[in-house]
């Protein structure tokens, strides 16, 4: 069964202007969209049990239905700053598609009565921002943008903005800070953006498949979307597929694939002489699974939690036998050290207190009890911050930990790696 | 009013109030048991930062923290669980980590929310073994306040008290995760008339106020409540001191008054009340020049150049004395020297435009309403042109002055004094040196009073409310208060009981005997000046 709604043209390189878009019948959907009555949008993306491909999973329709229902301005926001270490799938959509965010945003601003909106892209992302501009140039050039839509009356305006290079800012809350010009700090919830989001009015903060994604259930219904993947969770994924393997990418399937296939079909398998470890499956704030456990699984929200892990942003980061874990905790410690925005005291001081321990391990200087301390202080980071940054630099601490214990037991007694011949990253404290 | 359960007892509570709202009680005696925390402060915002007031929820999976969330109908609270109390030693454990533990040399020490929460709710085996990491020590962050970037906890009280309450916004926090700092931007430095208030909000020793660190031990002080005498406003304050004098002055919550606050002005005023710059003898001066005296003497000699003035003697009293005071010296001047000449010197009247929205206000007085009523009481109408004119036309003999306590704050001093000191005999009494005053001809009598610190009595503030405060300690035990040099003026026999000139708290006679007890022992310490 052909498999890509999102991702079909891709290949083609006029598909990220306007005409080579619209060739494959690009904005034909948003015709229909604003046609339509704003709660039947949301009635079908309800139905079609769409659910935010930025990492948490949570369903779209529900979260638009949130919204108070009142005359005050809201905004939609795309969520692009993809910082999630391993995940490369917007900056494709991006660069690939452009018109087709433009157009899910114009379908979702319709249908929760937004006239404004932002695409917070990663500030990095210095080529997708362009060919974002550039086509945004093409959509208020044809009218699909700004006052009066294609003569229907609507408007929905839309700007792109540059982070300054911050995962915090990946967080719906930290970005609305960020957005609204103030440090990229979440802000304590409640009130949920929804209710009091960019400043101060109701706003929905949406990934960029999951408004790209607007665009195939619209134009054939919850129905049809719904007949990929699982009751829980339907529809097609972009997975970025990274790390030790023969073909790394990013790969649309339908959710609830097989992770095994998506490794060694998709993926191409393991390099030659190699031995699948272990595998991350949704980003690097994702448990990770034992190759056991990948063996098993299939990538869908339900099944992925069920193991212990969850899907996240869809990174799926492949780990084989010449990797060694405590070098590969310690890259992640270091990450979310850095990134912690230092707000909430148990992120704060904690991530940089299992990245000093992490390492004092790959120093040599590990003791025995720093195994055990590594689970303990992760354990009270775990659900006690305003936001998920906390939990998601304690959960890899937690799996790696508990799952390879004998790796991290081999580094502290015998000063080096259990995996020969590995030299851990050198970090920048 | 919705009713909650907490710690399994039921209790009702305001409308929309949060749950450490709830715990924390009226007046903060936290009456269902105390909840950890740094970050809440009752007059600021919610920042939920530093995750220490955990409570659980029936029915909610994770624990919460109790300072965001709303006390909703039929919740029922728990902080007293093994699950509660470990996410609180954790929690402090968080917070000390990266703390230097300087306590021997942090001017907090003794008086430090990380040491009472450690104490009260500590893990007690600390496990960090890696390095600290190291930040700015000594920023000098303004005129006021200097800033220890590793004893900081990142609260950021002090954060929010600029940008919510003296709406300046000097401060901020810069840089991200555990490398986070206070900070000031460059060229603005944390200098407002409010700016002590973040060392009083500060849970550690990150900031401290210039004026008052490294002087005292805070264990080596007593503190006692009184009322500020620093303008019409009558912030409710507590003041720190031991025999060496005064160090500090503190607020204390009064909703009606001062809330949490009180302006930098307010805490400097306790300098003036030191020894060092107070009359302790009184003086005379006549045609055989300067004299020192005992202030009763002085008052008594003094009484025969207003007995002799009689109707023609003039009192001046400035708003700086207690009701009962004005109203002992007022009733006495009437009664007993029959004169009616009372004026009232305003240094700086009440103006609504130099109300600052928040304290301070533009009558320097602590009393000048108390005042004005003593003297509508006894149906007083005096002009202050009528003084001068008395004066001028010599029809003034003598005239008597309750002189400021807080010299500063009359900037037509000099003037006034250069003014009343033209009447033949001029008696001025007051708390602090002056030197014109010293450098007077002709028949004047000094007479040193007590300080506001030194005395029971009411202050009336700017709303007309009365607020009563008892004395805080002696520290010129000669001096006289009000009523006392009122009584001696006119002529009244009074006996003055004898004061002990040590700076101990007047209620606290019993420490005084066990100090005597302890200095007999030579284990105490030499050093220190208890």
């Amino acid at each position: 069964m052909e498999s890509k709604l999102l991702s079909e043209f891709y290949h083609l390189d006029d598909f990220r202007t306007l005409a080579g878009y619209q060739k494959q019948g690009g904005y034909q959907v948003m015709k229909k969209a604003l046609a339509m009555q704003p709660q039947a949008i949301i009635d079908e993306v309800k139905a079609s049990g769409l659910r935010g491909r930025g990492g948490a999973g949570f369903p779209t329709g529900m979260k638009w239905g949130f919204l108070p229902k009142n005359n005050e301005p809201r905004y939609l926001l795309c969520n692009a700053d993809e910082g999630e270490p391993g995940t490369f799938k917007d900056r494709l959509m991006m660069e690939r598609a452009p018109h087709q965010l433009i157009e899910g945003m114009v379908i979702s601003g319709h249908a929760i009565s937004s006239q404004k909106g932002y695409i917070y892209v990663r500030g990095e992302y210095h080529y997708p921002i362009s060919v974002l501009e550039k086509a945004l140039k093409e959509a208020y050039d044809a009218g699909l943008l700004g006052k009066n839509i294609l003569g229907t009356g609507i408007t929905f305006d839309l700007d792109i903005y540059a982070g300054a290079g911050a995962y915090i800012c990946g967080e719906e809350t930290g970005m609305i800070s960020s957005l609204e010009g103030f440090k990229g700090q979440p802000k304590l919830k409640p009130p949920f953006p929804a209710v009091k989001g960019y400043l101060h009015k109701p706003t929905i903060v949406n990934n960029v498949e999951t408004l790209a994604a607007v665009v195939p259930i619209i134009k054939d219904g919850a129905a049809a979307y719904r007949k990929y993947g699982t009751e829980k969770s339907p529809g097609t994924k972009l997975f970025s597929l990274s790390g030790n393997i023969v073909r790394p990418g990013n790969y649309e399937v339908p959710l609830a694939y097989p992770l095994k296939d998506l490794i060694f079909k998709e993926g191409g398998g393991m390099k030659p002489g190699r031995k699948l470890k272990a595998v991350i499956p949704g980003g690097s704030s994702a448990p990770v699974l034992t190759a056991e456990e990948a063996e098993k699984t299939t990538m869908d929200y339900e099944n992925l939690t069920a193991v212990g892990s969850m899907l996240g942003s869809g990174a799926v980061i492949v780990i084989d036998d010449s990797q060694c874990m405590v070098d590969m905790l310690g890259v992640l410690t270091h990450f979310y050290h850095h990134e912690s925005c230092g707000q909430c005291t148990p992120c704060r001081e904690g991530t940089g207190w299992l990245n000093k321990v992490v390492h004092s391990i790959l120093d040599g200087r590990g003791r025995l009890q720093d195994i055990e301390l590594l689970l303990k202080v992760a354990d009270n980071m775990k659900g006690r911050t305003i936001c998920a940054l906390s939990d998601a630099a304690a959960l890899p601490v937690i799996s790696f930990v508990s799952k390879f214990r004998d790796e991290f037991e081999y580094f502290v007694r015998e000063g080096h790696s259990k995996v020969k011949g590995v030299r851990h990253a050198e970090m920048h404290h | 009013m919705p009713k909650c359960t907490i710690n399994g007892k039921e209790v009702e509570v305001k409308e929309g109030a949060t749950i450490i709202e709830a715990m924390y009680g009226k007046s903060g005696n936290w009456p269902q048991g105390k909840v950890a925390h740094y970050c809440w402060h009752p007059a600021l915002s919610i920042a939920g930062a530093c995750r220490l007031c955990m409570v659980k929820i029936e029915g909610n999976p994770k624990l919460q923290i109790a300072c965001n969330t709303t006390v909703t109908e039929g919740m029922k609270i728990n902080n007293t669980s093994p699950e509660v109390e470990d996410a609180a030693k954790w929690g402090l454990d968080f917070h000390l980590i990266n703390h230097p533990l300087d306590c021997p040399i942090c001017d907090q020490a003794g008086e430090c929310g990380l040491q009472d929460q450690y104490m009260e709710f500590g893990k007690y085996n600390p496990e960090m073994a890696e390095r600290k990491v190291k930040k700015h020590k000594v920023v000098d962050l303004g005129p006021t306040v200097v800033l220890d970037s590793e004893r900081c906890i990142l609260c950021s009280r002090c954060v929010r008290f600029t940008e919510e309450v003296s709406k300046t916004n000097e401060l901020g926090i810069f840089n991200r995760g555990d490398r986070s700092e206070i900070g000031t931007f460059d060229g603005k430095p944390l200098d407002n008339k409010y700016s002590l208030n973040t060392v009083d909000i500060c849970p550690v020793g990150a900031l401290t106020s210039k004026d008052f660190r490294f002087r005292q031990r805070v264990w080596y002080l007593k503190d006692s409540d009184t009322v500020c005498n620093g303008c019409s406003t009558g912030c409710n304050i507590k003041t720190y001191f031991n025999k060496e004098g005064l160090f500090r002055v503190k607020p204390v919550y009064n909703q009606e008054v001062n809330g949490y606050w009180m302006c930098d002005e307010g805490r400097d005023i306790y300098k003036f009340v030191n020894r060092e710059n107070r009359w302790q003898k009184a003086m005379k001066h006549s045609s055989s020049g300067w004299e020192e005296m005992a202030p009763g003497a002085a008052a008594k000699e003094a009484a025969f150049a207003i007995k002799s003035a009689g109707a023609n003697a003039a009192l001046v009293l400035t708003g700086q004395y207690t009701v009962e005071e004005y109203e002992s010296i007022v009733s006495s001047f009437v009664k007993d020297v029959k004169s009616k000449n009372i004026f009232h010197w305003m240094n700086m009247p009440e103006k609504a435009e130099e109300f600052d929205g928040l304290l301070l206000r533009g009558d320097k007085n602590p009393n000048t309403k108390g005042l004005l009523g003593v003297l509508k009481k006894h149906g007083i109408t005096t002009k202050w042109s009528d003084l001068t004119a008395g004066i001028a036309s010599g029809n003034f003999k003598t005239v008597v002055v309750a002189g400021p306590e807080i010299q500063v704050q009359f900037p037509d001093l000099k003037e006034k004094i250069k003014e009343l000191s033209k009447a033949p005999n001029l008696i001025w009494m007051q708390a602090g040196m002056n030197s014109d005053l010293e450098n007077l001809s002709g028949n004047v009598w000094l007479i040193p009073m007590k300080s506001y610190i030194e005395k029971d009595g009411t202050f009336v503030n700017h709303a007309g409310l009365a607020q009563t405060f008892r004395k805080v300690t002696t520290v010129v035990s000669e001096a006289l208060t009000l009523t006392e040099a009122g009584s001696l003026l006119t002529g009244q026999m009074i006996s003055i009981k004898p004061e002990i000139n040590v700076m101990v708290e007047a209620d606290r006679l019993a420490d005084r005997v066990t100090l005597e007890n302890r200095k007999k022992n030579e284990f105490v310490f030499r050093r220190g000046t208890l």
